[in-house]
């Protein structure tokens, strides 16, 4: 191992401190007995009790979930689609506007996508509750997904889906039975995606939200308005956990399977 | 059996002989580029035909209108007497084997070659002994459970021959199938590929650029530019008497030398310098006197000698260049007047003495039949 210069040392370690103590602190204090959440009491986990017995955060986190669910799935299901059609559809009629239109929600600012929208479902009528919030959701996650499938069919080989029509397959099931396959991790890291962002977002679903569902941002919002509870620690550490534990496993995951493809290869060719 | 000599296979000489494949005026246009330019061609069953030419010269757009991924812009293309442009390349008795394999990655050696049987009207309980059968065919029995990234380029290839070849198609089309292989490897494919040809019966229609290759494996040869045919032949036929200055260059490697013909008793006699004899050489082509001509010469043709021999063209020039291949030199040589002449000899003895150096005067000689006249 290489030693590192001071200069290096202090640089990382600024870096890592910027981006973690804030999160380090607020581990630390939602183990904290006390209900004054900057003065240390004690060790309690009595907090993250109190959390489970709070039906409005546990209703707010179920429908949280459902959400994004349900909207990261619709989301994958059209981007995914869009994404075909834009990188294999050819040069059809008005390729170039429906691309542009396709990207242009991931720089649009949120206040204005949720304020159209609200305006949308006042128009049309809908009440706003799970349904507004999926819709809103879908709309603005499926250019995210369509962006990250799209970047993969990109390096597609082409000629195997040729070969798949070319032993008889038709085209949807050459897509089915082919491609679906060999570009199901990009599928599915669009799909985490815009499952994650239906998970944080406020902005887009404090305009589409109603009163009869409330998602999780929008419940520790507003009860932070109020003054912050040692509860929302408890929870914001629950969620960092999850978080974490996701990251960390999908990055074990892919490095596995890296190192088993080399591993493969390296006996094919001395086998061969 | 019908006994007597044993018959030569040569269905484009056979008038009654049914093409499998009938081009009819096919041109296929990108935007204004020309890919494929009124094209009318026959291929008989059980050829292995090659689609020869450099790239850009239109080869691939052929073949991938055979298999239906690209339709003509005009004409038509018929398989055994039927139109084939409202069949989609999923309906076609047409399988291809791709330059890039594509093989499907997620799927292992047997799946991949039961793949097209799998979606065929074959029993279900037939494809396993079909695809064991394959698998015997390409030696690839003990890979069946590996995935593609799992075995050699090699052995990919032969999966990927299997896989075209399982559901028995009527033809058979390759698209550059072993450039991804190296020189050795190239060499041994090529034979087990006429192999295959011959044990299955299927018509090959090969699309390469390599003139070596097409040379050895092809039963007949369609040299192609910018989306012509400039000639449609067998092997040898091409190589001895090449329609065009173009073919005969592309092909094997050649001296054109440019002259004017001017009839002679059973030919015509070249003259290409000023203050030189005119070389003669025999030919079926038609010329009128003074007209300007190409004569093509093969330099295995050319005898190498250091004291002048008696034939029928006797030129004397200066070794310029030697590029020795072990088994055969070949000269690079300065005639009078600054012509160059390539001559090749074979190595056959062991010692030096006679051997021939730079800047040497030698003599070349070669016979009237050896050239090729071509009109320009």
């Amino acid at each position: 191992m290489r030693r590192l210069s001071w200069f290096n040392v202090t640089s990382l370690t600024l870096g890592f401190a910027f981006l973690y103590v804030p999160m380090l602190i607020l581990i630390v204090y939602s183990f904290n007995e006390s209900k004054l959440v900057t003065v240390w009491a004690g060790f309690s986990t009595k907090w993250y009790g109190e959390l489970f017995r709070n039906e409005a955060f546990l209703d707010a986190a179920g429908v949280t979930l459902r959400v994004a669910f349900i909207s990261a799935t619709i989301a994958t299901v059209l981007g995914t689609m869009a994404a075909y059609v834009m990188v294999r559809g050819g040069r059809f009629f008005g390729r170039t506007l429906f691309s542009g239109m396709i990207y242009a929600p991931l720089v649009m600012p949120e206040v204005i996508t949720g304020l159209s929208l609200l305006l949308l479902f006042i128009a049309i009528g809908l009440d706003r509750g799970v349904l507004t919030i999926v819709l809103a959701h879908t709309t603005f996650a499926m250019c995210y997904v369509s962006v990250v499938v799209s970047s993969r069919l990109v390096t597609f080989d082409r000629s195997v889906e040729e070969a798949a029509l070319d032993l008889g397959c038709t085209p949807f099931d050459a897509f089915r039975s082919v491609t679906l396959p060999i570009i199901a991790p990009a599928v599915i890291s669009g799909w985490l995606l815009a499952f994650t962002l239906s998970l944080d977002d406020l902005v887009i679903a404090s305009f589409t939200a109603g009163p009869s569902a409330t998602t999780l941002p929008i419940k520790i919002f507003s009860s932070v308005r109020l003054g912050v509870s040692p509860e929302i620690n408890a929870l914001s550490t629950i969620l960092i956990a999850i978080v974490a534990t996701g990251v960390i496993t999908a990055s074990l995951v892919s490095k596995r399977a890296i190192a088993r493809q080399r591993q493969d290869q390296r006996a094919a060719v001395a086998g061969a | 059996m019908t006994g007597g000599a044993p018959q030569v296979f040569a269905p484009w000489d056979d008038p009654k002989a049914k093409p499998l494949i009938e081009f009819r005026g096919v041109t296929k246009r990108f935007g204004d580029f020309t890919a494929v330019d009124a094209i009318d061609l026959n291929i008989y069953p059980r050829e292995f035909f090659a689609l020869l030419g450099p790239s850009g010269c239109g080869k691939t757009t052929l073949m991938r209108m055979l298999a239906g991924f690209e339709t003509p812009t005009e004409g038509h293309i018929l398989l055994d007497g039927k139109d084939l442009a409202a069949v989609p390349p999923n309906r076609r008795a047409v399988n291809m084997m791709f330059q890039s394999y594509a093989l499907f990655p997620h799927l292992t050696v047997y799946d991949n070659i039961a793949f097209g049987l799998k979606r065929s009207d074959m029993p279900k309980s037939e494809i396993d002994g079909r695809v064991t059968e394959m698998l015997k065919l390409v030696q690839l029995g003990p890979f069946a459970k590996r995935k593609p990234h799992q075995i050699s380029g090699g052995q990919r290839q032969r999966v990927a021959l299997a896989r075209a070849l399982a559901k028995a198609p009527k033809l058979l089309l390759l698209d550059e199938p072993l450039a991804a292989l190296d020189k050795k490897l190239r060499h041994d494919t090529q034979f087990e590929l006429m192999d295959i040809q011959e044990k299955t019966g299927t018509t090959f229609v090969i699309v390469t650029h390599d003139q070596e290759e097409a040379m050895t494996v092809a039963s007949r040869i369609a040299v192609m530019k910018d989306g012509r045919l400039l000639q449609v032949s067998t092997p040898p036929q091409i190589y001895e008497n090449p329609n065009s200055a173009y073919v005969a260059d592309f092909i094997g490697d050649v001296t054109i030398i440019n002259g004017t013909a001017e009839p002679h008793p059973d030919g015509y006699a070249v003259h290409w310098a000023e203050g030189q004899a005119p070389l003669v050489v025999r030919s079926p082509l038609t010329l009128s006197s003074g007209q300007a001509c190409h004569l093509a010469i093969r330099p295995e043709k050319v005898d190498v000698s250091k004291t002048r021999p008696e034939d029928d063209n006797v030129v004397k020039g200066e070794v310029i260049d030697i590029a020795y291949l072990g088994n055969l030199s070949t000269f690079h040589v300065r005639l009078p007047g600054g012509q160059m002449l390539k001559a090749q000899k074979f190595n056959t003895e062991h010692s030096a003495r006679k051997e021939i150096t730079w800047g040497d005067e030698i003599w070349l000689s070669w016979s009237d039949e050896c050239a090729v006249l071509l009109d320009r």
